[in-house]
């Protein structure tokens, strides 16, 4: 499959064949990139596919074929816009492609150059149609690091991605640099941990190799367990040879031979892809013994997650690859002194190692000059919630939220009104509009009371119940603590029983500064981060949304009207055609009116469950 | 050896200590609910919090687990700490809130009551606090019990919820608890003995003399096990002298001799012992 | 029984018998039979040299275990904060309401085993449901009945899943 000798018994070998993959002629060849990304998928794209090869056959049967190739890829970024299909060399983006639309494109635009408008993305400003995705705002606003070859290269083929320079970095740490020079150009990029807390990448690793004893392991975090954050999945499944040539690097500085990459268990493509892609460089010898002739050895091994959020922590993650429950354990001696099995164990997030190669063949300087003081690099978000322009992107540290959500994600869809951000996943804080202007870098958001996290960006707006959304992610986090200690497991269940009582309308005088002596305990008592940090979401909406809390405590009423009960339903006499739909439907018969005059709802027979708001086809039925 | 202050009271312990040997040590009392010196802290009630100085900020840690690998100060009286465990108390009252022994400890802390109502449910009080099963699993070597499910559904149960195969019914787990959520129940017309609420159950050995229950058949077998391999190897004190004998033989001329013994209940063998002793 | 010993001796091989590798054993055996059978923990257990204590509080801590046989199909509906955000909870009780069937559970007439995950990582397509991995995007309560009821009928996928087995 791969066309290259077994193994490459030396760097020198390796680089003969990547320079020639590196340098083909590819004049002449047109292809069709077309995103395979889960969310492409879910659209069909795999029949898009198959359309596209069956194209392709009929042509070569007309002689008509020349150089024309589909590449399957991992996620181009626009999901919102999903399936996305771009054909080469002219880098035409076409998005929302349909079965029947196939055909056309090959046509026109594979054979014939031209793009075929009907679809093409529209500038909703301009209303212009953009031919190529870096016209696309989504787009121009980013700086693609990370995902630089995602959407580019096929992840399951190896010689892909050395064709787009991949292996390089590592080549180069091995040739020209001590461990000791690979830490200290990590140091300079001051690049810090992509899992959540934002640890300085390098200064672990230096512990870690300055760890007594061994084997040292080192571990990729791909548990991504935060409930609306696919980053990790995209580059895993995108381009999964990134983080195993950083993985490489990165083992090679500390003194490791065994890797692990800890893959969610909802994540089958990735787990998938990283397989084949580990298998390929066992094959050819960029893992396994004496890596390209040297002596230097590595593996990596795929765990699957059971389903358990709580073992993207470290130390519950350790205890999941030794094969027990992951319960998370005291961290007063480090994880890069005994970690798993209780031998140094260095582990990061997986966008952190796939920064790595690209540190290294641009330089610890380069990396530093992009971001804040303190934040460096770019940082991958997925972008979503109730957005114009869902999906992936990656920015520089630094951005404004306003810019991701206004530039990039082209504001609050169905013209509603923003109300918050959510960052930093269940752990994270709800960030109000005057502080978009807030800066994406690890200080800020933790002064906001939220935090970076991996990089979850769920935009709400104002028919959130911002009280319903902290009981949500009570609720997520009780569902998802191990309970192995007293306060995560006995505060949550509290916390949650008041959230309750409030959304219910049952809410009393005090129950807010309740919350606050519990997450007071939570933070200051709790065994691991998932305890000390789950009050933040309730915390950052008492902070920013008491209002809403006071509401529904004090007036028993939702102002977001989401909190069943706590808002009542109307008819608009004037929108009401008397359709009778309603009337029908409703389960209590609260509904009376004759045809074709406005209808009304009895609000003492009415049990607000919704029905005739739902049915109503003239959206006569208001919540107020 | 490093330095752990406690409140301004200094003693010296080995290194790797935690700070609540050293508070033991200097007998100030730090209370503690998942910690059972025979071992290993998990540090999971969270009762056991104390103040330590870190130069520019004090950090909120488990006194049960943290290890003084340097010079320490640490604050067990001041008020965050004081908060701290008063906190985490009156969270385990909610959940328990009919255990007299929390009750007992709550009052000892200078705690009065909780004021969150009980909304956790407890299996006959039981805090989790583990010890259970740490020592079937550390102690016995059995693991017959264990914690199945997580986060509020967390308990303490056998595989399956089902009466343990691998119990044997020692009562250890009974002894440790701190909370009396364990029982040893003696089914005397069945011959048999019941850890509950596990539900598993274990023959009962009974004297040959009197029929009293002596203790569960298995941990005579385990005992004798563990016994009959330790201290018959050497094998000069095997029954009938046989010095050199390989390993099976010399256990298995020593295992029906210990049995023998063990078929009389302690009072029956006190009087049958007396017995020989009078008239020899 | 001979077959699952078989079974489970490929399994522990597989993994050079490490009981590090605890888990991924347990999640191919889920593969193979659906759930986790007691009898095969047993084995398993027994295989391993580890109390099967172990096994069974592994079981009941990661989500993804079962200890009941699933039903013929399998269906997830993301809870995820997106997707709730979008209204899942209501799909959700819909499902369940249709269907009789209690989050985590299997209907009656096995046709499906129902459970709600966090997230499934396709969050632009908000609410997502995922049936036999098949990811359906921006389901309403109205479309994810409608996909469940075409679900075809208990035994004709059970016959279907024997048939591939049997290739
Ligand atoms: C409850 C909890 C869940 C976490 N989940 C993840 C996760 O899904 N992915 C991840 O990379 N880090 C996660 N982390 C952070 C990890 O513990 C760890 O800090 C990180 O993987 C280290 O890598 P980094 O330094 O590269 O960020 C989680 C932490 C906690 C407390
Ligand atoms: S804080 Fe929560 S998740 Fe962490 S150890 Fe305690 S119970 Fe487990
Ligand atoms: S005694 Fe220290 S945490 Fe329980
Ligand atoms: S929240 Fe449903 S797919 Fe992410």
């Amino acid at each position: 499959m791969i066309d290259a000798p077994a193994r490459f018994a030396s760097i020198a070998d390796f680089e003969g064949f990547a320079r020639s993959l590196r340098s083909q002629d590819r004049t002449g060849t047109r292809s069709v990139r077309l995103c395979m990304g889960t969310g492409c998928q879910a659209k069909g794209a795999a029949r898009l596919y198959e359309l596209f090869e069956e194209a392709i056959e009929s042509a070569s049967g007309r002689g008509r074929a020349g150089n024309i190739e589909v590449k399957p890829t991992g996620c181009h970024g626009l999901c919102q816009r999903s399936p996305i299909v771009v054909v080469e060399p002219a880098g035409i983006f076409y998005q929302q492609v349909e079965e029947p639309d196939v055909a056309e494109i090959f046509r026109e635009t594979v054979l014939g150059g031209r793009a075929v408008p009907r679809l093409l993305y529209q500038d909703p400003e301009s209303g212009r149609k953009l031919e190529a995705a870096e016209e696309i705002p989504f787009y121009k606003v980013q700086q693609r690091i990370v995902l630089s070859q995602n959407g580019r290269i096929d992840p399951t083929k190896i010689t892909d991605y050395i064709a787009a320079g991949g292996y390089s970095a590592l080549v180069k740490a091995l040739t020209s640099m001590t461990p000791e020079e690979v830490i200290a150009e990590v140091e300079v990029a001051g690049l810090r941990g992509r899992g959540g807390g934002g640890f300085p990448t390098a200064r672990k690793w230096r512990s870690c190799r300055s760890a007594a004893g061994g084997p040292k392991y080192v571990i990729g975090n791909g548990d991504e367990g935060d409930p609306g954050a696919y980053m990790d999945r995209s580059l895993m499944e995108g381009n999964p040879h990134s983080v195993i040539e950083g993985m490489l690097i990165g083992a090679y500085a500390i003194g490791s031979e065994k890797g692990y990459i800890y893959v969610r268990n909802e994540y089958p493509l990735a787990v998938k892809y990283l397989r084949t892609a580990i298998s390929q460089a066992q094959e050819i010898g960029l893992l396994g013994e004496n890596i390209l002739g040297t002596s230097f050895s590595f593996d990596i091994q795929i765990n699957r997650g059971g389903g358990a959020f709580v073992c993207g922590e470290s130390t519950a993650l350790m205890a999941s690859l030794e094969g027990r429950p992951g319960e998370p354990r005291a961290k007063y001696v480090h994880t890069v002194e005994s970690g798993l099995w209780g031998k140094p164990t260095n582990l990061n997030n997986v966008e952190t190692w796939a920064n790595i190669p690209h540190i290294i063949n641009r330089g610890g300087k380069w990396f530093a000059g992009i971001g804040t003081e303190k934040s460096k690099g770019t940082k991958v978000f997925s972008l979503v919630g109730k957005i114009a322009n869902s999906g992936l992107v990656e920015v520089p540290m630094g951005i404004t939220l306003r810019r991701i959500i206004y530039e990039i994600g082209g504001g609050i869809r169905d013209g509603k009104k923003f109300k918050a951000v959510q960052t930093g996943g269940p752990s994270g804080g709800c960030i109000p509009a005057e502080h978009l202007d807030a800066r994406v870098d690890y200080e800020e958001l933790t002064n906001l009371g939220s935090m970076m996290g991996s990089g979850g960006l769920i935009v709400m707006d104002e028919d959130t119940c911002m009280v319903n959304i902290a009981r949500y992610f009570t609720d997520f986090l009780l569902n998802e603590s191990c309970g192995k200690c007293t306060p995560c497991r006995e505060g949550l269940a509290q916390m949650r029983h008041i959230l309750q009582g409030i959304t219910k309308g049952d809410g009393q005088a005090g129950d807010v500064e309740k919350l606050q002596a519990l997450a007071e305990i939570l933070s200051g008592t709790a065994l691991c981060a998932l305890g000390a940090t789950a009050a933040n979401p309730v915390l950052s909406t008492i902070r920013y949304f008491r209002d809403e809390y006071d509401a529904h405590i004090l007036d028993r009423r939702c102002p977001a009207k989401e909190c069943r009960g706590l808002f009542i339903y109307q008819i608009d006499a004037e929108a009401c055609k008397g359709c009778g739909i309603c009337l029908k439907n409703c389960p209590v018969d609260a509904i009376t009116g004759e045809r074709k005059a406005p209808h009304v709802i009895d609000e003492q027979k009415c049990t607000r469950c919704g029905t005739c708001w739902e049915k109503c086809p003239f959206t006569a039925v208001l919540k107020v | 050896m490093p330095t752990v202050t406690i409140d301004g009271h200094s003693v010296e312990v080995e290194r790797g200590a935690t700070v609540l040997d050293a508070a033991r040590y200097a007998g100030i009392w730090i209370p503690t609910l998942c910690y059972h010196p025979a071992l290993s802290s998990e540090a999971s009630c969270r009762l056991c919090m104390v103040e330590l100085d870190r130069g520019d900020w004090r950090q909120l840690v488990t006194a049960c687990n943290y290890p003084v690998r340097h010079d320490v100060i640490v604050y067990v009286m001041s008020e965050r700490a004081q908060q701290a465990r008063r906190g985490v108390m009156e969270l385990l009252l909610a959940r328990s809130p009919d255990s007299q022994e929390l009750k007992e400890l709550a009052e000892r802390m200078g705690v009065k009551g909780t004021l969150w109502p009980k909304v956790t449910e407890s299996q006959r009080n039981c805090i989790l606090c583990g010890l259970c099963v740490r020592v079937c699993e550390q102690i016995i070597g059995k693991s017959a019990i264990g914690f199945a499910g997580r986060g509020a559904d967390r308990t303490v149960a056998a595989p399956f919820r089902q009466p343990s195969e691998d119990c044997i019914g020692c009562g250890a787990c009974a002894a440790v608890c701190p909370v009396g959520t364990i029982e040893v129940r003696v089914h005397k017309d069945e011959c048999e003995v019941e850890i509950s609420p596990f539900k598993s159950r274990v023959k009962l050995l009974v004297c040959k003399q009197c029929g009293a229950p002596i203790l569960s058949t298995q941990v005579c077998e385990q005992a004798l096990r563990n016994v009959g391999w330790a201290t018959c190897l050497p094998m000069q004190a095997c029954s009938q002298g046989n010095v050199g004998m390989g390993r099976k033989s010399a256990h298995a001329t020593f295992w029906p001799e210990l049995r023998k013994r063990l078929r009389l209940c302690p009072k029956c063998r006190r009087l049958q012992t007396a017995g020989r002793v009078a008239s020899p | 029984m001979n077959q699952d010993s078989s079974l489970i001796e490929q399994i522990v091989e597989r993994y050079d018998r490490d009981v590090g590798m605890l888990i991924p054993m347990m999640q191919d055996l889920q593969a193979e039979c659906g759930y986790l059978p007691t009898d095969s923990l047993r084995a398993l257990a027994k295989r391993l040299n580890v109390p099967l204590m172990r096994l069974y509080a592994v079981a009941t801590f990661y989500a993804s275990f079962r200890l009941a046989p699933k039903g013929a199909h399998e269906v997830s509906l993301c809870m995820g904060t997106v997707c709730y955000l979008k209204g899942s909870a209501g799909i959700s009780q819909a499902i369940c309401k249709e269907f009789k069937v209690a989050p985590s559970g299997t209907t009656a007439d096995r046709l499906f085993t129902f459970t709600a995950v966090n997230c499934v990582g396709a969050c632009a397509l908000a609410p997502v449901m995922v049936v036999d991995g098949k990811y359906y995007d921006g389901v309403t309560s109205e479309s994810a009945l409608e996909i469940l009821q075409g679900l075809g009928p208990a035994e004709q996928a059970a016959q279907a899943d024997a048939k591939e087995a049997a290739e």
